[in-house]
């Protein structure tokens, strides 16, 4: 019964199995189709430097003074201005969705100005949409300075300056941040859904029994099952790549090669967990819920890709350790960006080599009890 | 209502129950996955590690840095050896370094000449804004505090207000959009799987021979899983409500009505996607394939004010996004009529055009 590993049925195995994929265009359009819109979408439209608010704003003074204001207000280029005869009416405007913020201009603005009283102007922010109240709160201090300047000569020299150089994404570009952690996340999906669909399928047929009873070793079917799907990753991340550094020119600083490592890494780890959340489930639409919630989510959410690990309650910071997609997030943003070398990205290779061992050994050990049973 | 479509959707709803994991994965998952996400998630930076390189007798400085690592935004960088900044940065070791002028701040002060440096890790584009934004309001205060050096106040002051959510709780922001994509994971899905894993198995052919319309086939497959849809709402809300405390201004009645259209608008696409697709395998994907533009364009992780216009208008074909904005607006606004009304029309126009696209794709695929 202990035959030895054998490459050609392996090889048999994996060719079977790229003929299926090859056969369904429909598939192989999705899998390789998907990473490449998502990333040109993502790299035209994901901008997190909040411009084109819409401020609702009531002039009750009416004076040269309260136009020039709103002028500094809407020649900042962060705010689309949109009059409101009356407070009431700007503020109903951010209850029905139409403005983000509010500015009241008082009635005797421009006389509180020149007798040089101070000029309270009320601002009411939609705390609702908390994405734009931290930025306009920003905006606003740099506008009471300019509007200050200009409307009443006020500019008193700084004692200090702060000179902020920002490292590694000096413009503050967007797409740099975005793009890479969207490798990860393409791989994610990929690479356990397809293995958690196409093994559970399997499975759900019956043709696994089948194909135990075959000569074929489990090993053997877990590799030719896996190997393909695990090319068709390689290649959707490769254009991710490809795409990523042509087209919008986002700067790869690393080395290429522990960059593949990491994906190579990843790749397996997800593969294994596709593998082990068939095996368990058995059914397709099972696996589809599993990998989304194992996968999916965490991938997205958890795993650092816009929302920073380090901002979370401490639970989750040790919570988030055991995703995959946590560690291979800071190998690719490091290695695209800081230009990190292999020491420096000890931590997340080792993090993932035992998430990786761990779920193999899992997996191919409840794939062979499933078997005995 | 007839009794096979009755029929029907009983069978629906034991088949898709039957399996106690799949109970666990519609009831028991979501209110996990918004607790979990509800804590975890949120757009606010903190614990970002500071370091700062300056003179033991340069005090200003020093009360700059202590008075950041006692707010709730830094924390102290690991103190090593390392004395580049750039490379502390450049190991991880720290998020931002703050560096004194040459002959310390104090000093720097008093000649009015004084450039603070900070380098600020910008791989996370939001946390270095956030640390800029952070640091120049604490040094604000200490000098201010420290040197007595009261400029006189600008003349145009802003009173800023929060409305809907004063105290900037992430949680009261994040859990209606983590709730409604939990939703349209659940329900959309499922109706697709389910009206595929029929065709896959070949069961379609054998239902259509039987003495059913079309419709009753259509309506059997879809309705069951509205009402699964609807039965998870009162648990994701109560966890919303109960455990995140967030207020539910609006009147639950309207929220329930926006829900259940935008279930059905749910089930619809689902069914529409379904029709092009032969296996569940296509069927997950590209479920997949829509989950993700919808996410991202619902407006939970980016601002869609951001948007270039070429590429806003997608976000108008999303359910999510008008689904996200109706619970904000329902739950911290109080829905205006106006806006509930649109939104919700918009939710049911799109409803209906899948269906009556599915109705004649499958009109077609039959024959």
């Amino acid at each position: 019964m202990t035959e030895r590993f054998n490459w050609k049925r392996t090889r048999a195995m994996a060719k079977k199995e790229a003929f299926h994929i090859l056969r369904d265009p429909y598939t192989l359009a999705l899998a390789l189709g998907m990473p490449i819109f998502m990333v040109v979408i993502y790299g035209l439209a994901i901008d997190f430097n909040v411009k084109n608010i819409a401020l609702a704003v009531t002039d009750s003074d009416q004076t040269q003074s309260s136009r020039r204001l709103i002028d500094t207000f809407g020649s900042s280029k962060y705010f689309l201005i949109k009059s409101a005869r009356s407070p009431l009416e700007a503020q109903n405007d951010v209850a029905s969705e139409q403005a983000r913020a509010t500015l009241i201009i008082p009635p005797e603005f421009e006389k509180d100005l020149h007798s040089g009283r101070t000029a309270q102007i009320q601002m009411l922010l939609d705390g609702a949409d908390s994405s734009t109240v931290g930025p306009v709160a920003g905006y606003v201090g740099g506008i009471q300075a300019i509007a200050s300047k200009r409307l009443a000569n006020f500019d008193p020299p700084s004692p200090y300056q702060i000179r902020t150089r920002f490292l590694f994404n000096p413009e503050l570009n967007s797409r740099w941040f975005v793009v890479p952690g969207l490798t990860v996340v393409v791989m994610a999906i990929l690479s356990i859904l397809l293995t958690a669909l196409t093994v559970a399928r399997e499975w759900e047929n019956g043709s696994m029994e089948l194909l135990l009873s075959t000569p074929v070793q489990p090993l053997e079917i877990i590799i030719g099952k896996l190997t393909p799907y695990g090319l068709l990753c390689i290649i959707a991340v490769t254009s991710v790549f490809i795409i990523a550094r042509t087209v919008f020119g986002v700067p790869f600083e690393g080395n290429i090669f522990v960059f593949g490592a990491g994906c190579l890494l990843f790749l397996v780890t997800y593969l294994a967990q596709g593998l082990l959340i068939s095996v368990v489930t058995r059914n397709q639409q099972v696996a589809m819920q599993f990998s989304m919630l194992t996968g999916f989510l965490p991938s997205q959410l958890l795993s650092g890709f816009i929302f920073p690990i380090a901002s979370m309650p401490i639970f989750f910071r040790y919570f988030t350790m055991i995703f995959p997609a946590r560690w291979f997030m800071k190998i690719a943003r490091d290695t695209f960006l800081k230009g990190s070398d292999l020491p420096s990205l000890l931590a997340p290779f080792l993090a993932l080599s035992l998430i990786c061992i761990w779920m193999i050994r899992q997996s191919t050990r409840k794939f062979k009890r499933d078997l005995e049973r | 209502m007839n009794r096979t479509l009755l029929g029907f959707i009983r069978k629906e709803l034991i088949q898709s129950l039957r399996d106690p994991r799949m109970k666990f994965l519609l009831f028991v998952v979501p209110c996990v996955q918004m607790t979990l996400f509800g804590v975890a998630v949120s757009n606010e930076v903190k614990n970002i590690r500071l370091a700062a390189i300056y003179d033991s007798k340069d005090y200003v400085m020093r009360d700059i840095y202590q008075r950041a690592i006692a707010g709730k935004w830094f924390l102290p960088a690991d103190p090593s050896t390392e004395q580049d900044p750039f490379k502390l940065i450049q190991s991880g070791k720290a998020d931002a370094v703050l560096i004194a002028p040459p002959g310390g701040l104090t000093r720097g002060i008093g000649r009015g000449n004084a450039p603070i440096q900070l380098l600020a890790d910008a791989t996370n584009v939001l946390q270095g804004q956030a640390v800029e934004n952070y640091l120049k309001i604490i040094i604000a205060q200490v000098v201010k505090d420290d040197l007595k050096i009261s400029s006189p106040p600008p003349p145009i002051q802003f009173d800023l207000r929060v409305l809907y959510n004063p105290s900037l709780e992430t949680a009261i922001f994040m859990v209606p959009g983590v709730m409604c994509t939990l939703m349209v994971m659940t329900t959309m899905m499922l109706a697709m799987v389910a009206i595929v894993r029929e065709k896959e198995m070949g069961t379609f052919e054998t239902l259509i021979s039987a003495p059913v319309s079309r419709a009753e086939v259509i309506y059997g497959k879809t309705i069951p899983y509205v009402i699964l849809g609807m039965s998870n709402l009162p648990l994701v809300l109560s966890v919303a409500i109960f455990i995140f405390h967030v207020p539910m201004r609006g009147s639950l009645l309207v929220l329930c009505l926006a829900a259940f259209v935008f279930i059905c608008t749910c089930v619809a696409m689902g069914t529409l996607i379904s029709t092009f697709c032969k296996n569940q395998q296509q069927a997950s994907l590209a479920s997949f394939l829509f989950m993700f533009p919808a996410m991202m364009f619902s407006g939970l992780m980016f601002p869609l004010e951001n948007m270039p216009p070429a590429i806003k208008w997608i976000a108008y074909l999303d359910p999510l996004a008008h689904y996200m904005g109706l619970l904000r607006n329902i739950m911290l606004k109080g829905g205006g009529f106006n806006y509930v009304v649109l939104h919700v029309s918009v939710l049911a126009v799109m409803a209906l055009v899948c269906i009556l696209v599915s109705f004649r794709r499958f009109h077609t695929t039959l024959q």
